[in-house]
Formats: C-alpha cells, sequence, structure tokens
C-alpha cells in the first residue's frame, strides 16, 4: 500500500488499555510487552509465521513468570518498609495481597 | 464536533524543514500528550495545544503526561521514531483522543508555544475508574511508526 511520504499511514491505529478498580494484571502486561518485541508480519511465509507465534506465545509465559516474580518482590519491600513504620497491621493486609 | 481521524499536523511537517523538534531519548525535546472529550475538534490544522475540551478527573494533570522520546532509527529507506507507552495510574477519566505536542522546541524559527504533533482518534471513548489509562502506540516499523519519513 502506498501512502504520503510523511503522513500517518492510513491503517495506523493507537491503541488504548483501561481498566477498573484494578491495575493491569502481569498477563495483560506480559501480552503488550510480546507485541512490543515481536511483530510478526501477515505476508510472512506460514511455516514461518507459525513459528513466530508459537515463540510469541512462550515470550508471553515468560514474561509473565518473571512479572509476578518481580511483583512477589516488589511487595515483600514494600511490606518490610511499611512493618518498619512501625504498620504491622497495614503490613500484613500487603503481605496477603 | 468529534474526533474524525489521525492526523500528523501540517505545521508539524513545516516545523521539521526548520528543526523545530529533537525526538532524541537523552537529549531531546520534551513531548507531552493530553487527552479531550469529544467535544475537541482537531485536525491536520491544528497548531497547538489547548486546554479547551481537556479531559479532567483524577490521576489527570491539565497538560497531560511526559512522553519518553524513543531515538530515532531507520528501516530501509525509511527513517522513524516512536515514544514509550504512556499510562496515567490510578486515573478515573474518560477520552475520545488525544494531542502529543513538544513543551520544549526550538523557537529560533517559530513563534507558536507547544506545537503540536499529531492528532490521535481512540475511535471511541476510552475510560478508566479508579485504574490505568494507558495508551500503547504501534509497532515502531517502516509501515505502523508513529512517526515516519519514507
Amino acid at each position: 500500500m502506498s501512502f504520503p511520504a510523511l503522513d500517518m499511514n492510513p491503517d495506523f491505529k493507537v491503541e488504548v488499555h483501561t481498566t477498573h478498580n484494578r491495575g493491569f494484571t502481569p498477563e495483560e502486561i506480559a501480552e503488550r510487552c510480546a507485541t512490543k518485541i515481536i511483530s510478526i508480519s501477515d505476508s510472512a511465509n506460514p511455516a514461518i509465521q507459525a513459528q513466530a507465534h508459537a515463540f510469541r506465545q512462550h515470550m508471553v509465559k515468560v514474561l509473565e513468570f518473571y512479572m509476578h516474580e518481580a511483583i512477589k518482590s516488589d511487595r515483600t519491600t514494600v511490606y518490610n518498609a511499611i512493618l518498619d513504620s512501625g504498620n504491622p497491621e497495614l503490613a500484613e493486609l500487603i503481605r496477603r495481597l | 464536533m468529534a474526533f474524525n481521524g489521525n492526523f500528523m499536523c501540517t505545521s508539524f511537517k513545516k516545523e521539521l524543514l526548520y528543526g523545530v523538534h529533537d525526538f532524541d531519548n537523552s537529549s531531546g525535546d520534551t513531548f507531552k500528550i493530553a487527552l479531550y472529550t469529544n467535544s475537541a475538534t482537531f485536525t491536520a490544522a491544528t497548531t497547538a495545544y489547548t486546554t479547551g475540551n481537556e479531559v479532567s478527573g483524577t490521576g489527570y494533570t491539565a497538560g497531560g503526561g511526559a512522553l519518553t522520546n524513543v531515538d530515532p532509527t531507520s528501516s530501509g529507506t525509511t527513517a522513524l521514531t516512536d515514544f514509550v507507552d504512556e499510562t496515567f495510574s490510578n486515573a478515573t477519566i474518560t477520552a475520545r483522543g488525544a494531542l502529543i505536542y513538544n513543551t520544549t522546541p526550538n523557537t529560533t524559527s517559530i513563534t507558536v508555544s507547544n506545537p503540536t504533533v499529531v492528532v490521535l482518534d481512540f475511535g471511541a471513548d476510552k475510560a478508566s475508574t479508579s485504574g490505568d489509562f494507558t495508551i500503547v502506540f504501534p509497532t515502531p516499523d517502516a509501515s505502523n511508526a508513529i512517526i515516519r519519513i519514507a
């Protein structure tokens, strides 16, 4: 498809992701992250497309795992910071999240 | 009175030739993204940020959020640049579109403040309630990047 040299692609689309009364889950962020890392052309050879999609799904799982690890680790840091500030009940609530 | 598509502002194209905008990640200009209701009427002729019809709500400050520039690069014969996805956290807002604009342009050759780069149409009202509102920019390649010179 041809379009002006300095203009937006007619198919250009910016996506907006929103949540209600919560943040994004690691699974949602991992999907977004994988899309940034791996783009798969619609015109690629079908065999290569299939391989790329399989790799992308594997990447999503790896990203999800490490995001969960990061959240757990950060929660431990937050728990200890709140505990050190003299709020053991609030710290316990954070730990149980 | 409504958003009517995505536009690269004509004034922005001209300003590129004057060297007004610098998209470098570490030393470039500060670009911001401001959100608007569907009462806003922006086109390719939009030249500067405005507070008219800008959204308001918890987690959103007038003027919008500062974007993180991605160093310009090239793919084949196409030059392109991108921004890191922007999230308004713990936000209760509804927006139909956005303006990306430059808060620190090179003003040697222009007099306008906060010159616009692009108009973004979300296609429908997007809302978050005590949650995250994230603008996800397209894949930064030669065909899809938000700013590309072919």
